[in-house]
């Protein structure tokens, strides 16, 4: 049974996410405090951390820079809306991915499935073929159909998808995207930005309202998760 | 307020211009008279309201005055003592008029500034009603679903689906209100090249429940230029403009468009429900007016809309459509490229 330690010194938050998590098949070990989310981390090394950046005693960010010091494991970090900057930081620094309050069970539980996957991943080969409803990408071959009708793409607009599609599920934060596409510095936000609305008119039956390149608002852009 | 080299600057140009206006009229004029050019050259200092330039002002006046015109000519000699006098009364009215100066300015922006205070407050004190009155709706009703489903568990789905709806109403409601404080503290928008069509995509996203199984038609040519805006307050834009929609036409269909032109990018977003009555469509987009007593909302969304395309340097207006319906239609500049 995998364990998902819940960071978060709000009662009410740890009352609904508990009787969820383990609805789903998961165990609970709850921390109301930075200082004892790092001595669960260290003594019952969760499979998965849940952690709330807003907390009583240490800054988030920093509990997540000594977590990263020694631990591998998935960190989905957990805050408001209008605190985009702290989502960025806390990707930068080894998170894996963030959920914005208020967010749904749903939502929860899609996150920490997609970060349990990637950390099992990480260790076997890559998954070489990615599928979502119509959308098929495999990475072996460089190639990608839409409807079993194949989809001509330029390099960049490839790269774009092939980015995502290795960290499928997941958010992939800008800053990471430019470094991909362009290593030696030469786009910018604005030419991902048309990149990507070009992108999405080759893949997307409705590009305006995308099904599976979404925006992430100020932080990035997450290609959903794959079907099984 | 401090002083500036504009305020000396003054006080060296007037006795300068005082001079030179003495020379031309001393031809004409008594000696008392000319240090009336003086007098009225050291009160248009004074009035300024700034005490050291005035002082220095006027004292140069007197120098100038005396060196230029009192006999004997160019020195700074004085023959008779009554000339004394008349450059004490030069200092003194120039000194007074700089007091009074002072005052006065002083009483007008005390005046402004509780002009202000009262418009803030009376502000306030209205949002604070609208907000309260906005956030007891929802509460009321998630509190009253919850006792009654702890009552009786069995009570059901659509208690719960009440909760959860009403729960996101308010999570829309603070959305709302964060971002109108921000844009009211006078924060600097975000401007960036964005794509439209991705703004209204992730509002379109936010909307999901709130839009139910309600049709949405698009209509976004793909070679859209990106044009330059604050992704969360546009966003907020049209998530307003679609709560609206979904507020007041409750079973129409919604449109969302937009086109090039020459330098601005047109958005509108249309609905086929009721429309508006001629008296609501000038208010709209006054804060806390709620058009025809519809049920709902506290008039804050299309406030908010209009104060973010302004901000944007954009226009924002509200008409009824040929068929049925009204349509927002906006401008958004295309901005210096």
């Amino acid at each position: 049974m995998p364990s998902v330690l819940v960071v978060d010194d709000e009662r009410a938050i740890q009352r609904f996410l508990r009787p969820a998590l383990e609805e789903h098949g998961f165990r609970v070990i709850e921390a109301s405090s930075g200082r004892m989310a790092l001595e669960l981390c260290a003594a019952k090394k969760p499979d998965i951390i849940l952690l709330d950046l807003t907390l009583p005693d240490i800054d988030g960010l920093d509990v997540l820079r000594r977590i990263r010091e020694w631990s591998s494991a998935p960190v989905i970090v957990v805050s408001a809306r209008g605190e985009e900057s702290d989502k960025i930081a806390g990707l930068d620094q080894g998170a894996d991915d963030y959920l914005t309050k208020p967010f749904s069970i749903e939502e929860l539980l899609a996150r920490v499935r997609v970060g349990l996957r990637h950390a099992e991943r990480a260790a076997k080969d890559p998954e070489p073929v990615y599928v979502h409803g119509d959308l098929k990408i495999d990475l072996g071959a460089r190639r990608v159909w839409l409807s079993k009708t194949e989809v001509r793409l330029s390099p960049l607009q490839y790269t774009l998808l092939a980015a995502l599609a290795r960290n499928a599920g997941r958010v992939v934060a800008q800053k990471q995207l430019l470094r991909e596409l362009w290593p030696d510095g030469g786009g910018g936000p604005e030419a991902l930005r048309i990149l990507v609305h070009q992108t999405r008119h080759r893949i997307e039956k409705e590009p305006v309202r995308p099904r599976h390149l979404k925006t992430e608002p100020a932080v990035g852009y997450r290609l959903e998760e794959p079907d099984v | 307020m401090s002083l500036t080299a504009r305020d000396y600057a003054f006080s060296l140009a007037a006795p300068a211009v005082c001079t030179g206006a003495a020379f031309l009229l001393s031809p004409l004029l008594t000696l008392t008279d000319l240090a009336m050019i003086y007098l009225v050259g050291s009160m248009a200092v004074a009035l300024r309201g700034r005490r050291g330039p005035a002082l220095l002002s006027s004292l140069l006046g007197v120098l100038c005055f005396d060196y230029f015109f009192v006999p004997p000519r160019f020195t700074l000699h004085v023959d008779h003592p009554q000339y004394v006098v008349t450059f004490a009364v030069m200092c003194t009215v120039a000194l007074l008029t700089t007091h009074l100066a002072v005052r006065v300015g002083a009483q007008a922006e005390a005046a402004k500034r509780a002009e202000i205070v009262a418009e803030t407050e009376k502000l306030r004190s209205s949002l604070l009603s609208a907000v309260s009155h906005e956030l007891r709706t929802p509460l009321t009703a998630i509190i009253g679903s919850a006792s009654a489903l702890l009552r009786n568990p069995a009570a059901g789905g659509g208690l719960l689906e009440n909760i959860r709806d009403e729960a996101e109403r308010l999570a829309r409601l603070i959305h709302n209100l964060v971002e109108t404080t921000r844009l009211e503290s006078g924060a600097a928008l975000k401007k960036e090249p964005h794509s439209i069509e991705e703004i209204i995509g992730t509002a379109l996203e936010r909307c999901g429940k709130l839009l139910g199984g309600r049709k949405v038609e698009t209509d976004l040519p793909e070679n859209l230029p990106l044009v330059p805006l604050d992704p969360v307050l546009m966003e907020l834009v049209f998530i307003n403009l679609i709560e609206n929609a979904a507020r007041h036409a409750p079973a129409a269909s919604l449109e969302i468009s937009a086109r090039e032109r020459m330098d601005a990018l047109e958005v509108s977003v249309a609905d086929d429900g009721p429309g508006l009555r001629p008296e609501d469509s000038s208010r709209v987009f006054e804060k806390f007016y709620r058009a025809g007593g519809a049920p709902g909302g506290m008039g804050l969304g299309l406030a908010i809309c209009k104060a973010v395309i302004e901000a944007h340097g954009g226009e924002i207006r509200a008409e009824n459509r040929a068929g049925n319906g009204v349509a927002f239609r906006f401008t958004l500049p295309r901005g210096a490229r």
